[in-house]
């Protein structure tokens, strides 16, 4: 299987441990991975929020690069907020006038036949579940992991096309699959605040810290997520939430991939785990890990 | 329950539900005030008034009560209102749409770094490509008077080799091309 990959600008900086997980992971199973050549930013939440057309220009000009490259039908994003500008854009596209628009700013074509997909669709989707307990040389048994999906991930189900998405499964199955329990709580597509991280941060620590507080409560031992947003929240501003609501949270947050690694039978180390601000170490340490 | 005073004046806009509609497809006349969309918002207990509220504001008019308050700078897309709106409305879309009209008008937003942030990022990809966090982070605390601010999780970020420290420049021609080219369709 070979899908055009789209890592997005937080893969390349803080989210670097999930570029690495995934790249080791796809490798250990087969899926190749064609990064698009000179890829640019898809606008995230700025753009969408201050410039419409540019929100939808930025994206396809990612969608028509894919076509520079070959036959490639598929995209993969592993970021929650790319996957969903780029899904978004090739819905709106769907309108011929903004089409005509959008392929005149970006000066070329923009291909509609072209799927998007989430780094998580491609492994319980298009790779099958069967396929990865084959692979499975570590069971993940005995850990309690809290299955996260924040927000675009699932929302908004007209751009996603997920059916379920107040209370998704689809990480929860991965996870099982890998030998390890998944709980069930509340918190699963509840926002950590994502895209104030940097102006409202007093808006970020509450919201995660509910997110943690339950995650707590139903004893999760991680948490798994598929969104760089996400885990630079959930996992970086562990101490900040402590400081501030005199909480004791010590909650070490995984990316899928990362679990998958480890369930692969690949070292944490080249997996990239000890890159986390909440220390991993003795989690790992505890469960005889490498 | 808070309870506001009557207001004497209010001005009334009878476009800007048109405008709204004109712009992002969406119909504000379509909500019958459920109120879904306020009990699930993630960030309400932040905002002056509810997005029930904003709605009802969009159909009456009331432009000023709609893009002076704070409500439209909380909203954190997460797109749970879009999502469970039973009239269908893409509720998140109408606030940004909102927050597209406030920054165009230059309207002085409510104590908020939120357009400060857009204008950064935007320009630092026409310019670059890529974002580049480390250039945000500190041109965002400096033009916003907090220099320090997140000092020690950035250089845990970079004891840890999290933060890219040089920016890459991907097809910055191309860039400016293509926001020059958005420009001019705009007008």
């Amino acid at each position: 299987m070979k899908l055009a990959y789209y890592p997005g600008c937080s893969l390349h900086s803080s989210a670097v441990e999930y570029d690495i997980s995934t790249r080791k992971v796809c490798e250990t199973l087969g899926i190749e991975l064609a990064e698009i050549k000179d890829w640019v930013c898809c606008g995230s939440s700025p753009a969408h929020q201050k410039d419409e057309l540019m929100s939808i220009a930025l994206p396809a000009k990612n969608i028509a690069l894919v076509r520079e490259m070959g036959d490639l039908k598929e995209i993969c994003a592993p970021c929650a907020s790319c996957y969903s500008r780029l899904k978004v854009a090739k819905q709106k596209l769907a309108d011929d006038n903004l089409r005509k628009d959008v392929e005149t700013i970006i000066g070329s074509k923009c291909p509609d036949d072209i799927e998007v997909l989430h780094m998580l669709d491609v492994i319980t989707d298009r790779l099958g579940l069967e396929a990865i307990k084959e692979k499975v040389v570590r069971s993940l048994d005995g850990m309690k992991i809290a299955c996260y999906y924040g927000c675009l991930m699932t929302r908004p189900p007209k751009v996603t096309g997920k059916t379920n998405f107040e209370n998704p499964t689809q990480m929860e199955s991965l996870i099982e699959a890998l030998g390890a329990e998944a709980l069930d709580w509340n918190m699963k597509t509840f926002c950590c605040g994502a895209a104030f991280a940097l102006t409202k941060t007093e808006v970020v620590l509450e919201l995660t810290r509910k997110i943690l507080a339950d995650a707590a409560a139903v004893g999760a031992d991680a948490i798994a997520v598929g969104c760089p947003l996400c885990h630079a929240n959930l996992d970086g501003r562990q101490t900040q939430i402590n400081r501030k609501f005199g909480t004791n949270f010590h909650i070490p947050v995984f990316y899928f991939t990362e679990l998958m690694g480890l369930a692969l039978g690949i070292r944490a180390g080249e997996l990239g785990i000890f890159k986390h601000i909440t220390e991993t170490e003795d989690f790992l340490k505890e469960r005889a890990f490498k | 329950m808070k309870v506001s005073k009557q207001q004497k004046n209010v001005t009334l806009d009878p476009g800007f539900a048109g405008e709204i509609q004109r712009r992002s497809g969406e119909n504000v006349f379509m909500c019958y005030q459920c109120r879904k969309c306020a009990s699930g918002c993630p960030s309400r207990m932040f905002m002056d008034s509810t997005p029930t509220e904003l709605m009802r504001y969009a159909q009456l008019g009331m432009a000023d009560e709609a893009m002076k308050k704070n409500t439209i700078w909380y909203c954190l897309s997460c797109q749970t209102c879009s999502a469970r709106c039973p009239a269908d409305i893409d509720i998140a879309h109408v606030v940004d749409t909102m927050r597209i009209i406030v920054q165009e008008r230059k309207i002085k937003a409510q104590s908020n770094k939120l357009p400060l942030f857009n204008r950064l990022w935007m320009t630092m990809i026409k310019f670059m490509g890529r974002a580049y966090e480390p250039g945000i982070v500190v041109s965002l605390n400096l033009l916003s008077g907090k220099p320090a601010k997140d000092i020690g999780l950035g250089m845990k970020m970079i004891r840890k080799g999290k933060l890219k420290l040089w920016p890459s420049f991907k097809k910055p021609f191309a860039m400016i091309k293509m926001f020059a080219g958005a420009r001019r369709l705009k007008k």
